[in-house]
């Protein structure tokens, strides 16, 4: 039934596969948290590569160090030792004006709690990264993105006039306006129901595969996990495993493994 | 509970801070206010005790006629008696002239609280020791004589106005005193004089058929300074039986200590200065202290909004409604009872720096070393500061108790508008607003075209105040709409701009009462320099067409020619160098130099008894020194200009045909009656030498290069006529106005300065409002971050924020000001003339200025709390 094979990552990493290019990268990411005794190796010399066009998840159990491996390869919060890429551009070592001009025109995000600006309304949530940055919208771009996540009839209602799911994917285009080389998205339906969770699963992969966009997606949901091309597994701060096209159940099996792993 | 809510403040510390800062100034204010009350009094004890400081008893309460000196001075043990008599009197010497109050010597001079710097004390008639300062303005040193110029009763006493004569006295200067107590401080100095010269100067201003009125204060020496209680019975009883034998009443007799006489003084002074001074200040004390209500009210608001979660899990476990709003009470009387204190201690700290400083300025008048520090003191500004800050929190007591159990299962989102405000509100606000405006309207009316100015006042007062208040009511409704649309035209500018509209409408509420506490404040600002603006301009054109001139030096006008007999009008010529002396002046534009004769008047029905002045002036020279010359357009040869209260003198009518006849000729005139301020009439050169060939200057008339630099440029005027020594005075339109500038500047400032507290504590609550909402807004500004705000724009956000609602509060309270500064000016000057509408232009700028400013400072500390925050936060799910 299960006919995904768990792999071990060899020890050069995913960096050897010569075929597509990495939209980011990490090389030996390190972040630690306190000092002496109480130091804590959230993470741990981090090797991983994601694929350009590809949705990809990264999945571990709580305080495997998933979330902190996306807010150092976003540049939301500065490595202890390592490096991080988006595309060519080294991410670990720019400083802050940098970072903004970096998250407003390559880097867009979706957060678990949504996030929208609760006195604007969907469309002007969504526009407003472009405006932000000075530039103009490119409404043919705005059309496909509303049309694609089904959001033409409510652009002019605000966010507490949305359901959950609406919300979220007023998020996820507000992410994708920008034409951003990666989507980074943070547990994007812990906040919502099973029905609307498994709309807006939907609607991220569709982005990857109509829309040609990158998204890396954090959760600890296997069943979200199986909407991507592609599950990074992660415990302890280091990588602990990689599945390619996975399903419900090959997710939880190896995310079952890690448990077993982190408890033997 | 009460742990809990300590620990709940100690949390909400820093956000607590700028509210109790609110009320720390406004109790510092109450208390200023009343420690300076305290000084007042203190001062009037001092002053009146140092008074009486060489008598052994005071006698009060009956006259100290001679029946009663002779009955306390038969008195066993009683060495001397004297009435506390003191005189104001006219003294002049080099051509300035002073009033002074002068002192009858008592007999025992040990009496006197002064002391005598040089010379003596004044030992015959005719002879007066001067006040240090006096004599050094007058410039006279002992052995030198000054003038004492009074109106005694002569000659017809039938007609009050004819009985009254000058008479000009030569007095020598005996010595010069000091006043090292500040007895006499407080009345401008003493000067000292014979009791019998003082006693007669004293009984001379009494008018026709009055009694001259007896002092009612006694000094008293013993022979026996031991002796007080023995003397004191035996005072009484001379007095009480002398005063049965001829009826008087003794019912107010006393027969005091000078200690127990200051005490009684001071005490009857409660309907007086100090407690006038306290209520007028503690008005604007409690303007203060309601901005500083509305800045808690905010402050408390947004503590329970936030506190939202805290409160439904405490509503969960347990806790009932009044728990929750007696937790938010007690905060609020903490906090209140603490700032208070702090304000306290602020106040008494800066009043005793103030006096310290006080003292070492040399104000004339002897200041206490130390505030007194009166139970009031204490009381009233801790009660008040910790009442203000509980009523400020019952609202949000009440919110807090609304708080459902419910709550704290929902996610933690930013607490979202509060829900609008009730129609009864509304219909108040709107019910008052209209009465209140229909009332202002209705007394300026009655005031300007009813001329009732005191109705028309008391109206508009009411009306104004009740409209202000039915504005601030409403201000929750209205504000918000004016805020949208100043961030509307704000947000035309770009994204931050509009962002930051967009977050000054997410709670409405609190942005109305973060406006409306500096719209108070401006508003009333506004009036102020409005109304003093208007009172300005409407004075000046009323004192321009009441005196032409700016400023006339003249030898003829210090004596009244309808009171002088035929053919001896007073043409005492002005010096030939003055006119040089006074183009000198700098701010002086011009100088006009008119001569003048005295002639007689005949014509039909024409009162011919007197001589008038004539003076001959060209009607280009005229032109060219007046600011209103509609006065003397009729002037022209064979024309005399007769000023209006010339013409009801001799009765002469408009274009009445004249003959003046002059000391070597006569000239037939048309009489042209204007409205001009002047005592003599005015005709060509050429009809005035037709009079008098040889007509000497008695006058000058002088132009300023700008009338509102008088209050410098008169007294150089009146200094360098002074130094000449001639006998001229110097007066006009320009010497009026600059006293009147200065009475209105120094009003206007003091005012301004009282409401500067309250303005302060409304930009406290600006920056404690967006400090609130940066607080409440953290998960919010990390988004941004994260999708590409950079820091610079996220501060520039706040400061765009910080400025919106900074500047419709100003904005509004200019408008307002200047809608109530124009009613008022209009309704208290209705009667002066037309009131004219001035924008003070530099003043509005100024407040926008300051509002604009302390707008964008008080966005500075949150934005930089708000920078710090990392867009990781926005990832965070708690």
């Amino acid at each position: 039934m299960d006919t995904t094979v768990y792999v071990p990552i060899p020890d050069e990493g995913t960096a050897a596969r010569p075929t597509v290019t990495p939209a980011v990268r990490a090389r030996a990411l390190t972040k630690t948290y306190g000092r002496g005794e109480a130091q804590v190796r959230a993470l741990d010399g981090v090797d991983v590569d994601f694929t350009a066009g590809r949705f990809t998840a990264i999945m571990g159990p709580s305080g495997s160090g998933k979330s902190t491996l996306m807010h150092l390869l976003a540049g939301l919060d500065s490595a202890t030792s390592g490096q991080s890429f988006i595309g060519s551009t080294e991410v670990t070592g720019l400083n802050d004006k940098a970072l903004t001009a970096l998250r407003r025109t390559r880097v867009g995000f979706v957060f678990q709690q949504f996030n929208l600006l609760p006195m604007f309304t969907a469309e002007q949530n969504i526009t407003l990264p472009v405006e932000l940055a000075g530039g103009t919208v490119d409404r043919q771009w705005l059309g496909t993105l509303v049309d694609t996540l089904g959001l033409s009839k409510r652009l002019t209602h605000r966010p507490s006039e949305l359901s959950g799911g609406q919300q979220q994917r007023v998020a996820i285009a507000r992410a994708l306006i920008a034409q951003p080389d990666v989507v980074f998205a943070d547990e994007p339906t812990g906040n919502l129901d099973s029905r609307s969770g498994a709309e807006v699963l939907s609607f991220l992969r569709r982005s990857v595969r109509e829309l040609g966009r990158t998204i890396i997606m954090v959760t600890h949901d296997p069943a979200a996990a199986a909407y991507a091309d592609r599950v990074v597994l992660i415990a302890d701060g280091k990588i602990a495993g990689d599945i390619t096209d996975p399903t419900p159940e090959s997710a939880l099996a190896g995310l079952d493994a890690l448990r077993t792993v982190a408890s033997r | 509970m009460i742990r809990l809510t300590l620990s709940q403040m100690r949390r909400s510390a820093g956000r607590l801070a700028a509210a109790g800062l609110a009320i720390v100034i406004g109790t510092a204010f109450v208390a200023i206010t009343l420690l300076a009350g305290n000084v007042i009094t203190r001062t009037t004890y001092d002053s009146i005790a140092a008074q009486f400081t060489g008598a052994d008893l005071v006698v009060r309460g009956v006259p100290a006629d001679d029946a009663a000196l002779d009955a306390v001075r038969g008195t066993d043990g009683v060495a001397t008696a004297d009435p506390q008599l003191m005189t104001y009197q006219q003294l002049e010497a080099g051509g300035r002239t002073i009033y002074q109050g002068v002192l009858a010597e008592p007999t025992d001079t040990s009496v006197l609280p002064l002391e005598v710097a040089d010379g003596s004390l004044p030992e015959a008639s005719g002879e007066i020791a001067l006040p240090t300062d006096v004599a050094e303005r007058l410039d006279a040193a002992p052995g030198d004589t000054i003038t004492l110029v009074r109106n005694v009763l002569e000659g017809d006493q039938s007609s009050e106005e004819d009985a009254w004569t000058e008479v000009r006295e030569q007095l020598t200067v005996s010595g010069t005193l000091t006043d090292p107590y500040g007895a006499y401080s407080m009345q401008g100095g003493a000067a000292v004089a014979p009791a019998a010269d003082v006693a007669g100067w004293e009984d001379d201003l009494a008018a026709p058929g009055e009694e001259p009125v007896a002092p009612t204060t006694m000094l008293v020496t013993l022979d026996d300074p031991a002796g007080v209680e023995q003397a004191r019975t035996a005072i009484t009883g001379a007095l009480t039986n002398g005063a049965a034998a001829s009826g008087a009443d003794t019912a107010d007799l006393k027969v005091v200590t000078p200690e127990e006489h200051a005490e009684a003084v001071a005490s009857e002074m409660t309907g007086g200065e100090n407690v006038m001074f306290t209520l007028f200040v503690l008005v604007f004390a409690a303007v203060a202290l309601l901005v500083a209500a509305l800045v808690i009210a905010n402050t408390f608001q947004v503590l329970v909004a936030q506190r939202t979660r805290t409160l439904a899990l405490l509503r969960c476990v347990g806790a009932d409604k009044g728990q929750l709003r007696r937790s938010v009470l007690f905060e609020a009387a903490v906090l209140g009872l603490l700032s208070s204190a702090v304000g306290l201690v602020a106040g008494v700290g800066l009043g005793q720096a103030a006096l310290t400083i006080g003292r070492g300025m040399d104000l004339g008048v002897p200041l206490p070393a130390t505030v007194t520090i009166t139970p009031a003191v204490v009381l009233i500004p801790l009660a008040v500061g910790t009442l203000v800050t509980l009523v400020a929190a019952l609202s949000p007591a009440r919110a807090a108790t609304r708080v459902a159990p419910l709550e704290a299962l929902r996610p933690a989102d930013a607490p979202s508008a509060a829900r609008g405000a009730g129609r009864v509100r509304l219909v108040l606000s709107i019910l008052v607003s209209v009465i209140g405006f229909a009332l202002l309207g209705g007394g300026v009316a009655l005031s300007t075209v009813g001329q009732e100015p005191t109705t028309g006042l008391l109206l508009a007062v009411a009306g104004g105040g009740l409209s202000f208040v039915g504005v601030l009511v409403g201000s929750v409704f209205w504000l918000p709409r004016v805020v949208a649309l100043a961030g509307r035209l704000v947000g035309m500018s770009g994204p931050t701009a509009r962002l930051a509209a967009a977050n000054t409408l997410r709670n409405p509420r609190r942005t109305a009462a973060t406006s409306t506490a500096l719209l108070i404040g401006v508003t009333l600002v506004g009036m102020m320099s409005t109304g003093a603006a208007s009172a300005r301009v409407t004075m000046d054109s009323e004192l321009d067409s009441r005196y032409p001139v700016d400023v006339t030096v003249s030898t003829d006008l210090s004596s009244d020619p309808t009171s002088v007999a035929a053919g001896d009008a007073v043409v005492a010529p002005v010096p030939a160098a003055l006119a040089g002396t006074v183009s000198d002046v700098s701010g002086v534009s011009r100088v006009v130099e008119a001569r003048a004769t005295a002639a007689t008047v005949t014509g039909d029905g024409v009162d011919e008894g007197l001589a008038v002045t004539v003076r001959g002036v060209t009607p280009d020279d005229a032109a060219s020194v007046l600011r209103s010359t509609e006065m003397v357009e009729p002037l022209a040869p064979g024309t005399v200009v007769v000023p209006e209260e010339v013409s009801e003198n001799w009765d002469i009518t408009d274009g009445q045909a004249l003959t003046l006849t002059g000391p070597d000729g006569t000239l037939d005139v048309t009489a042209a009656v204007t409205d001009l301020a002047d005592t003599g009439m005015i005709v060509v050169p050429d009809d005035l030498s037709s009079l008098d060939p040889d007509a000497p200057v008695t006058s000058l008339w002088v132009g300023l290069d700008d009338p509102s630099d008088a209050t410098s440029v008169v007294p150089s005027i009146q200094d360098a006529v002074a130094d000449t020594e001639a006998p001229a005075d110097v007066m006009g339109a320009a010497v009026e106005r600059a006293g009147f500038q200065q009475v209105i500047d120094t009003a206007l400032g003091i005012v301004i300065g009282l409401l500067a507290a309250a303005v302060v504590i409304a930009l406290i609550g600006v920056a404690n409002t967006l400090s609130l909402s940066v607080i409440e807004r953290r998960r919010e500004s990390a988004t941004l971050r994260a999708i590409g705000l950079s820091k610079g724009q996220l501060r520039g956000m706040l400061a765009v924020e910080g400025l919106l609602i900074a500047l419709v509060g100003a904005v509004l309270g200019v408008l307002l000001g200047l809608v109530y500064g124009w009613a008022g000016a209009a309704a208290a000057l209705g009667w002066a003339g037309t009131p004219v509408i001035v924008v003070p232009w530099r003043d509005v700028l100024v407040m926008l200025l300051v509002a604009a400013v302390a707008g964008l400072v008080a966005s500075v500390a949150p934005a930089r709390t708000a920078v710090k925050t990392s867009p990781v936060e926005a990832l965070a799910s708690e």
